[in-house]
């Protein structure tokens, strides 16, 4: 008797537990049917301006990673939330969680248990997440996304679709493309050395060697991976990654995809950063301890780092804390390819699929791109209390706790720069998308599940073989057979051979 | 000759012991001597032994700018530390006695279901539903340390402890008449307190140091944690130097100062650090007591 009834509360238990678990599945996986009892019917009218109060009311929840200041709470609370509902007719929670949860982790067990959420993601976690069924298909609800539509480009919004479906809106606008493919010196070491410009491999080593006489204590490169700025030296094509093991030539107008480490390219590439390993220009240290060069970088003992539009004055804001006269400026080696871009975005929000008015959600993030004034107040605060403005527009912080980050709002066509940013660092880098291309790869998202076995080998047989060569810690003519004898084995002729497939499906498809 | 052989055993003994724990205690002076440097002079030359630059102005900073945080979620640390330990300590002894009580037909089925759970558990996305749909504890003081109540190992070590008790002094208490509450609370609890404080000290360890159940369950900043502010922290750092940022667009966000770093270690740290000393003898003598059935 006592036994039975042991057995039975044990039953109860396990029927308990998995009921449980069913329960969370049912809610997940129901992407786009969920009932939006009140916004579906509104769409495009409310993307204009205070139509908020003909809106039924709505509850949304945006996660963000990273710190939450003490500011941004306060404002969490009030302004932010006042706008919203004013606007949108919505009662908006902002809940921080930590960077490590990006992608996984917490976010993971937030949607696979159906919480209404919005949040941001990259098109890897996107493809991922869609094949489970946990973000809402937002493709009715772009005409709620005006305005932002019109500042955001369009490869950016094509970035984010699978199938033709709109599976993540697209924030910010800035210049993006060419990202490492320049050099990002230090202008200050380099007019101390007697030179002016950069313009080619050449004249950077020299730089190196002046800079090296004058300071044995710094070291060259502070990265191990100079694929791009390098390029302009080691082949006649226009090369852009879509990944470690594939590049495109965007020079060329057809659908080939270039199977990186078995092309020559890379040969010449590996022999190049080889002759800067052993010369000193990227340090000894660096095959064990990449995260120092960063560090070195930034405390100002490196010569030269890889560029980016925004780095010139993003990147000065840090060294000047060790080196206060440090001036960056970015050179290219070579001139006559078009620079690349992926889209212009910073990043893009999805809504989970258990969202009960996913068009809300829309809104809100039209909201954030708006118009200067909502976009002052996100990024920046309130003027007179948390900045202020000068008759030129530029921006001096009164309070230094960062609000919705502005990375992630960054457009070119609203931020503010600081005092200490030159015009002509505004100038050219509002200007330095001009001529760019949109990579001809931009939208295509490789789907890895035919490929999984063979493309977890593969990242093993990168970081173990191919790294090292790639970096120039190894020498290519010997180390390079064995490399190619493991990439094979684990699979490298499958795995692009598939990416191949798809690809030139898509290609076509755009065409 | 065998003292003299002995000595020597000893002495390489001490020497081991001596070289270990100066393996541990470095990055502990270099976190105490790099809280107290000038950021300037870090960022410039590195780490040493000895501040770089002497300065308060860490602490200072902190304690000026986050302090109300920093307060408030040490006074969290310290309210869930007792109240969960209070509540851990009676539920973990009152389990414990249930299944190490004579003429309970029962108490091998209960020691069963918990043995059970050491071997197989739900996962964490089940946990992660029952935790909020199902029990509320999303947000809430208690999710901060009702998951943790009964941690079974534990149990087991008490419930061998009170198996070491003479059956004879609870036989005459119920020949006096004593019911099982009397009995536990004037008897077993008494006689128990050498396996109590040691499991008082394990639980007191575990939700002092505990930054998993804030971030799975909490996201209203005033119930942050202690630990957790400084998981959240270390989080943020380390996720931006992996390279992984690159993914979300660029984001280029400034990390905390590295004294700032330092400091926040310093002050985690520093309660157990005290208090360690103080208390380990329990820990030692609480296992051996418990594990050995007399």
């Amino acid at each position: 008797m006592i036994k039975k009834k042991g057995w039975l509360s044990l039953l109860l238990a396990t029927v308990f537990l998995v009921s449980g678990c069913s329960q969370g599945n049912n809610e997940s996986a129901t992407p786009g049917n969920t009932d939006s009892n009140s916004g579906t019917g509104t769409a495009p009218a409310t993307a204009g301006g205070s139509e908020g109060t003909a809106l039924a009311p709505a509850k949304l929840k945006i996660v963000l990673y990273g710190d939450e200041s003490n500011r941004m709470k306060e404002l969490a609370k009030t302004e932010f939330y006042d706008v919203v509902k004013k606007e949108i007719n919505a009662e908006v929670e902002f809940q921080f969680l930590p960077w490590t949860e990006y992608g996984g982790g917490k976010t993971d067990l937030m949607l696979s248990t159906g919480e209404d959420f919005a949040t941001y993601t990259d098109a890897n976690y996107m493809v991922k997440s869609v094949a489970k069924g946990l973000y809402t298909d937002l493709t009715p609800y772009i005409p709620a996304a005006a305005d932002l539509s019109a500042t955001v480009d369009e490869a950016s919004f094509r970035a984010f679709q699978l199938d033709g479906k709109q599976y993540a809106v697209p924030v910010g606008n800035k210049p993006n493309s060419a990202e490492f493919y320049s050099v990002l010196v230090r202008q200050d070491l380099l007019e101390e050395a007697g030179m002016t410009q950069v313009t080619s491999l050449a004249e950077l080593e020299q730089f190196y060697d002046k800079a090296h006489a004058l300071h044995p204590e710094l070291i060259g490169y502070a990265n191990t991976d100079a694929r791009r700025m390098l390029q302009y030296d080691f082949t006649d094509k226009n090369l852009y990654w879509q990944n470690d093991f594939i590049a495109l030539d965007e020079s060329a107008k057809d659908d080939q995809i270039i199977s990186w480490f078995e092309s020559p390219e890379f040969k010449t590439y590996a022999g190049l950063m080889h002759g800067w390993y052993k010369k000193g220009i990227i340090p000894k240290y660096a095959a064990t301890n990449v995260p120092q060069l960063q560090s070195d970088w930034n405390s100002g003992k490196a010569m030269f780092w890889a560029g980016t539009a925004a780095r010139p004055f993003e990147g000065a804001a840090t060294i000047s804390q060790a080196v206060p006269e440090a001036k960056l400026v970015n050179y290219f080696l070579g001139t006559g390819r078009p620079k690349i871009s992926r889209g212009t975005y910073s990043t893009a929000f999805f809504v989970s699929a258990a969202a009960k008015d996913p068009e809300r959600y829309v809104m809100f993030f039209n909201l954030l791109q708006k118009n200067q004034e909502l976009y002052d107040l996100f990024a920046y605060g309130i003027e007179g209390t948390d900045y202020t403005l000068d008759a030129n527009g530029r921006l001096t912080k009164i309070n230094t706790d960062s609000l919705i980050p502005d990375w992630l709002l960054m457009n070119k066509n609203f931020m503010r720069f600081d005092n200490t940013v030159p015009d002509d660092f505004i100038a050219d880098y509002k200007a330095w998308d001009d001529g760019a291309i949109i990579s001809k790869g931009a939208g295509f998202n490789f789907d890895n599940t035919p490929v999984k076995n063979e493309e977890t080998k593969l990242n093993g047989v990168f970081t173990e073989y191919l790294a090292p060569i790639g970096s120039g810690f190894s020498d290519y003519d010997s180390a390079y057979p064995k490399a190619l004898e493991r990439l094979k084995a684990a699979g490298i002729d499958k795995y692009i051979a598939e990416y191949q497939k798809q690809f030139s499906a898509w290609y076509a498809k755009q065409q | 000759m065998q003292t003299t052989e002995n000595k020597g055993l000893v002495i390489f003994f001490y020497v081991c012991i001596a070289v270990f724990s100066v393996i541990c205690l470095v990055p502990f002076v270099l976190a105490v001597s790099g809280s107290l440097s000038t950021e300037s002079r870090i960022a410039a030359e590195g780490y040493s032994f000895w501040p770089r630059g002497f300065t308060f102005e860490t602490y200072q900073f902190l304690f000026g700018s986050k302090a109300e945080q920093i307060l408030r979620a040490y006074a969290m640390s310290l309210f869930v530390t007792v109240l969960g330990t209070l509540t851990a300590v009676l539920v973990t002894t009152a389990y414990a006695y249930v299944i190490s009580v004579k003429g309970f037909r029962l108490k091998n089925f209960f020691a069963f279901f918990a043995y059970f759970t050491m071997l197989f558990s739900g996962g964490t996305l089940p946990w992660y539903l029952l935790s909020t749909k199902y029990y509320h504890l999303g947000d809430t003081l208690l999710g901060l340390f009702i998951p943790y109540v009964l941690s079974v190992f534990l149990m087991f070590l008490m419930a061998n402890y009170f198996r070491s008790i003479p059956h004879e002094i609870v036989e005459s208490a119920q020949i006096d008449g004593a019911g099982h509450l009397r009995i536990f609370f004037s008897i077993m609890i008494p006689l128990g307190r050498v396996g109590l404080v040691t499991i008082s000290l394990f639980y007191a360890l575990q939700f002092w140091n505990d930054f998993y159940l804030p971030l799975m369950l909490v996201t209203d900043q005033e119930l942050y944690t202690i630990q957790y502010l400084m998981y959240n922290m270390m989080a943020n750092i380390q996720f931006l130097a992996s390279g992984n940022a690159a993914q979300v667009g660029g984001a280029i966000i400034a990390p905390p100062l590295e004294t700032a770093k330092m400091a926040m270690t310093c002050l985690t740290v520093l309660p157990i650090a005290i208090l360690y000393p103080f208390l380990q003898g329990f820990f030692v003598k609480g296992i051996i007591v418990g594990s050995v059935k007399g």
